[in-house]
C-alpha cells in the first residue's frame, strides 16, 4: 500500500515535471516562499524608513527599485510586501477551504434536505458579487489584515464546497466506502478516514489558484486604501502611490504590478500543472 | 467668523482657472489682447457643491461656487481691508455698538425683484433663528437689535462692542422673496438653484458631474467678462491635473509635487501660469485632551519635540509651506513670532516623556506607564494624500521616542459626524481654513465643547477665554493685537494641537485667461475682471 502511494506519487511528480509552465509556476512560487520568509535577505533597507531627502528617485544601485513619494525603500517594500501578500492569500485560502471542505462533505455525504439546504445556501453566496460584499464588510469592520484575511476567506469558499460535494457524492458509493460501512466504520469515520484523502487532490488544485484570487483581491483592496493599512507595505498600496505619480515615478506602478502579475501566473500555471498530473485520464500525454 | 473645516488643501483654491493651446492670433477687431466678452473658464473641484446657501453649508466647494451668485454687504479687497459690496458705505459709532450700512441703489435679484434693505433684515432673522441649521449664528447672536429705516439703509446695535461685526456682514445676503415661505432655508429649491444678486447667474447643478454659471450682465459693477464658468467634480488630483493638460479643464490647484515635477517643461509654460502663496489654512495634530495620555502638558509637548515639522514640510509639500507655530498665518498683523518654539529633539522629547512617567521598562522600544503602553491611533480624512504622508512621516517621528501611532483614514462625513463630533478619537490630523478677523471664540472657548461644537479637543483655559473676550470688545488694533499675542502664547505653551504647517496655494490658470493679479488676498478677488481676447476664445458656441 505504502510502496503502491509513492509510486503514484513518483508517477505524478514526473508528469509535472514534464510540464515546463507548471515547473515555472513552481519555481516562482517557490522563490516567493523564499522571499516571504527571509525579506532582510533581499532588502537592504527598513521599508518603512521615511527619508524626505530622497523622494521618488528613479532606480539606482542604492535603491535598485527607485524610491516611493515618501523616500521609502521600494525593493524592501516590495519584498516585506510579498509576505503580506503570501500570508493573506494562504490564511485567507486555508479558512475557504476549511469551510468548503466541511460544507462539501457533509452536503455530499448525506444528501437529501442536508444537501439542498446547503448548496441553496453556497447559491445564494454566490449571487452576491463578492468584491462588492468584501468592500462593505471591510468599510464597516474597518480595514486590518485579520479583517482581510477573514472576509475573503468567507466569501470565497463556495467553489470548494461544490468541488468537494460532487467528489464525495461519486466516492461515497465506491466499493471502498462499502466495504469500511460493512467492517462497522461510522459516519465521521468514513468521511475523514475514507473520503476526505480521495477528495484532496481536485482541493488542492482549488487551493493554489485560490491563493492567486486572494493575492488579487487584496491587492485590489489595498489599492483602493482599505486593505493593508500604511505603514505596512503591500504591492495594492504601493501600487496606488504609482497612480498619483504614474507621470514621472513609473517604477513606482511597474514593478509592483509585475511583482502581482507573475505571482498570480506562477500560481495558475502551478495549479493547472498539479491538475493534469494528477488527472489520471491525461495519462497518456 | 467663517472657519470652514478644510476638507482638502486642494478645495481652498476655490476660484482658480485654465487651459488648451493658444490660437494664433488673426489680427482681427479690436488691439489684439484687449479685454473682450465671451469665453468659459472651467475650474477642476476635488468635492461637490453640498447646497448653495452658505449659511448652511462649511464646505470651501460650496463656499466657493456661492460665491459666483452671493454677495455680501461687505468683502474683503485684494489687500485684505473690508469694503463695501451690497453696502456702498457705513458708519460705525465710535463706542463701536451700532452700524449703519448704506445700501447700494438699483441692485435687482436674477429673477428681477429689487434688492432692498427688507433682504438684508431677513436674512439676519434666518441666521439667529433656531431653525437654521447653521455654524455661523454666533456672531449674528450679539446682534441686540437690527432694523431697516428705509429700504436701503440697514442698522445694527450691538449690546457690547463687538470687533468682529462689520467682517461679520460679508455672510450672504438671501432673497425674501424667495426663502419666506420656507421656514428650515436648508431645504428650500433655493440651495440647490441659487438666485443671488452676484456677477453670474446659476445655470444648472449636475450632482457629482459639474455646475455651471453664466454672467449677469446687469451685475452692479459691471458685467463679467467671462461668459460663463463651469466647474468639473473630479476628485482625483492626478486625474485632474491629466485633464487640465488635455484642455479639459482651464485651472486648478496643485499638488506640491506637480508644482516641482511635472510643470517645468517648456510645453506647459507656454500654456499655463502658474501662481504660489501662502494659503489661508493650516494643519494640525489635535489631541482629545480629555484622554488619559494627553491630558498631561508635557506628554504634548515632548510631542511637539519629536515631531519633525521641517521633514514634514519637505517631504509632504516640497518646500512649499512654512512651519505653523499657532492658528495665524505667519505675516498677518495678528501673527505673534515671538511664541515658544519646539525644535526637533527626540532626546528631549524623551526626557519629557520620562518626566510624565512614560518610560520603556520592558525594553520593547515603546514606552509603558503604570502596565499601559503608549499606543493610540490618530485619524484623518480618507483621499487627502497630504494628510496621508503627514501621517506617516509622525508615525516615524513618534515611534523614535517610544510611541506607537496607528493611522486611520476615514471618508470625510463619518470622520466628522461618527468620530470627532462624538469625540470618538485619541488624535486627529486636520486643517482649519481661517479668514482675516482673528476672533477664533468658535474653536478655542470653554463654551464650545459641547456636541457638534468646534472646540472638539476639549481646550479649556481660563485666561484664553477671558482675551478671547477681550479680542471681541476691542476696536483698536494694538489692543486687540496685544489680546491675541498673549491667545498665541497660551497655545503655544499648551500645544492642544501641535501647529504643523501652513501650505502654500499653488494655481495654476490657462495662459489665454488674461487679467490675473495675484495679491496678500490670493488671485480670485477680482475673478470679474478675468478676460480672454476675442482671438484667443475658445468656448464659442453660447451667447456671449
Amino acid at each position: 500500500m505504502a510502496a503502491g502511494a509513492t509510486s503514484m506519487f513518483r508517477d505524478f511528480l514526473r508528469r509535472l515535471l514534464k510540464n515546463r509552465l507548471a515547473v515555472a509556476g513552481a519555481v516562482v512560487v517557490s522563490f516567493l516562499f523564499v522571499v516571504a520568509a527571509y525579506p532582510s535577505a533581499f532588502a537592504r533597507h527598513d521599508p518603512s524608513r521615511i527619508d524626505v531627502r530622497k523622494i521618488l528617485e528613479p532606480p539606482s544601485a542604492d535603491h535598485p527599485l527607485g524610491t516611493d513619494e515618501l523616500g521609502r525603500d521600494v525593493l524592501s517594500r516590495m519584498v516585506h510586501g510579498a509576505r503580506i501578500s503570501m500570508e493573506v492569500g494562504f490564511v485567507a485560502t486555508g479558512i475557504a477551504t476549511a469551510i468548503g471542505l466541511v460544507v462539501g462533505l457533509i452536503a455530499g455525504f448525506y444528501g437529501r434536505w442536508v444537501d439542498g439546504v446547503l448548496m441553496r445556501f453556497v447559491d445564494i453566496m454566490l449571487c452576491f458579487p463578492s468584491f462588492f460584499l468584501i468592500l462593505a464588510v471591510i468599510a464597516f469592520l474597518g480595514p486590518s489584515i485579520i479583517n482581510i484575511m477573514a472576509v475573503i476567506g468567507l466569501t470565497s469558499w463556495m467553489g470548494a464546497a461544490r468541488l468537494v460535494r460532487a467528489e464525495t457524492l461519486s466516492l461515497k458509493e465506491r466499493d471502498f466506502v462499502s466495504a469500511a460501512r460493512a467492517q462497522g466504520a461510522g459516519n465521521l469515520r468514513i468521511i475523514f478516514r475514507h473520503i476526505l484523502p480521495n477528495a484532496l487532490a481536485p482541493i488542492l488544485v482549488w487551493a493554489t489558484l485560490g491563493v492567486a484570487g486572494a493575492i488579487l483581491v487584496e491587492s485590489s483592496l489595498s489599492f483602493l486604501g482599505i486593505g493593508v493599512q500604511p505603514p505596512t507595505p503591500s504591492w495594492g498600496n504601493i501600487l496606488t502611490a504609482g497612480k498619483d505619480n504614474i507621470e514621472f515615478a513609473w517604477w513606482l506602478s511597474v514593478y509592483p504590478g509585475l511583482a502581482i502579475l507573475v505571482t498570480v501566473l506562477g500560481y495558475y500555471l502551478l495549479g493547472e500543472g498539479i491538475q493534469d498530473a494528477a488527472d489520471p485520464r491525461l495519462k497518456g500525454r | 467668523m467663517k472657519i470652514a473645516r478644510m476638507a482638502a488643501v486642494a478645495l481652498v483654491l476655490a476660484l482658480v482657472a485654465g487651459c488648451s493651446k493658444e490660437k494664433a492670433d488673426p489680427g482681427g477687431a479690436g488691439a489684439p489682447g484687449a479685454p473682450a466678452y465671451g469665453d468659459a473658464i472651467v475650474d477642476g473641484s476635488i468635492g461637490d457643491v453640498s447646497g448653495f446657501l452658505t449659511a448652511v453649508t462649511s464646505d470651501s466647494a460650496s463656499h466657493g461656487a456661492a460665491n459666483y451668485v452671493f454677495n455680501g454687504l461687505v468683502r474683503y479687497d485684494k489687500d485684505l481691508k473690508l469694503e463695501g459690496e451690497l453696502a456702498e458705505s457705513w458708519e460705525v459709532t465710535p463706542d463701536g455698538k451700532r452700524i449703519t450700512f448704506h445700501l447700494r441703489k438699483g441692485v435687482r435679484w436674477h429673477d428681477g425683484e429689487p434688492f432692498t434693505s427688507d433682504d438684508v433684515l431677513f436674512t439676519y432673522r434666518r441666521l439667529i433663528d433656531p431653525n437654521t441649521p447653521t455654524a455661523y449664528a454666533e456672531d449674528f447672536r450679539q446682534v441686540t437689535r437690527a432694523s431697516n429705516p428705509d429700504p436701503h439703509t440697514f442698522v445694527v446695535e450691538y449690546g457690547k462692542p463687538f470687533a468682529p461685526a462689520l467682517a461679520s456682514w460679508g455672510m450672504h445676503i438671501l432673497p425674501k422673496h424667495l426663502l419666506e415661505k420656507h421656514p428650515d432655508i436648508s431645504r428650500s429649491p433655493l440651495n440647490k438653484k441659487p438666485v443671488g444678486t452676484g456677477p453670474f447667474r446659476f445655470v444648472e447643478w449636475k450632482t457629482g458631474e459639474k455646475t455651471v454659471f453664466e454672467a449677469n450682465p446687469d451685475y452692479f459693477e459691471g458685467r463679467p467678462y467671462l461668459s460663463r464658468v463651469v466647474t468639473r467634480v473630479i476628485p482625483d488630483p492626478a486625474t485632474m491635473f491629466l485633464e487640465l493638460k488635455s484642455g479639459g479643464i482651464d485651472m486648478m490647484g496643485l499638488t506640491p509635487l506637480q508644482y516641482t515635477r511635472q510643470t517645468e517643461t517648456e510645453e506647459f509654460r507656454t500654456s499655463f501660469n502658474k501662481y504660489r502663496y501662502l494659503s489661508f489654512g493650516y494643519t494640525y495634530l489635535g489631541f482629545r485632551l480629555s484622554h488619559p495620555f494627553f491630558s498631561d502638558k508635557r506628554v504634548r509637548q515632548a510631542f511637539a519635540h519629536a515631531i519633525n515639522k521641517k521633514d514634514i514640510i519637505d517631504g509632504v509639500l516640497f518646500g512649499f509651506g512654512q512651519e505653523a507655530t499657532g492658528p495665524y498665518k505667519p505675516g498677518t498683523w495678528v501673527h505673534n513670532p515671538d511664541v515658544r518654539r519646539y525644535p526637533f529633539d527626540p532626546e528631549k522629547a524623551r526626557a519629557l516623556l520620562a518626566e510624565a512617567g512614560w518610560t520603556d521598562a520592558d525594553g520593547d522600544g515603546v514606552l509603558e506607564k503604570g502596565g499601559r503602553t503608549f499606543a493610540f491611533t490618530v485619524l484623518t480624512n480618507a483621499g487627502n494624500e497630504s494628510r496621508a504622508k503627514t501621517a506617516a512621516i509622525l508615525q516615524q517621528n513618534l515611534a523614535a521616542v517610544g510611541v506607537r501611532m496607528e493611522i486611520r483614514t476615514l471618508e470625510w462625513a463619518a470622520f466628522i459626524n461618527e468620530f470627532v463630533d462624538k469625540r470618538k478619537f485619541d488624535a486627529v490630523i486636520l486643517g482649519w481654513s481661517i479668514t482675516q478677523d482673528p476672533d477664533q471664540y468658535d474653536i478655542w472657548s470653554s463654551q464650545k465643547t459641547g456636541p457638534k461644537e468646534l472646540n472638539f479637543v476639549g481646550f479649556r483655559n481660563a485666561e484664553v477665554d477671558r482675551l478671547l473676550e477681550e479680542g471681541r470688545r476691542t476696536f483698536d488694533m494694538e489692543g486687540r493685537k496685544k489680546a491675541y499675542f498673549r491667545i498665541q502664547e497660551i497655545l503655544a505653551e499648551e500645544q492642544p494641537y501641535v501647529f504643523l504647517y501652513y501650505p502654500d496655494a499653488l494655481p495654476v490658470v490657462h495662459k489665454r485667461i488674461h487679467g490675473v493679479e495675484p495679491a496678500p488676498a490670493g488671485i480670485s478677488y477680482n475673478f470679474i475682471k478675468w478676460y480672454v481676447p476675442e482671438a484667443q476664445q475658445r468656448y464659442t458656441t453660447f451667447q456671449k
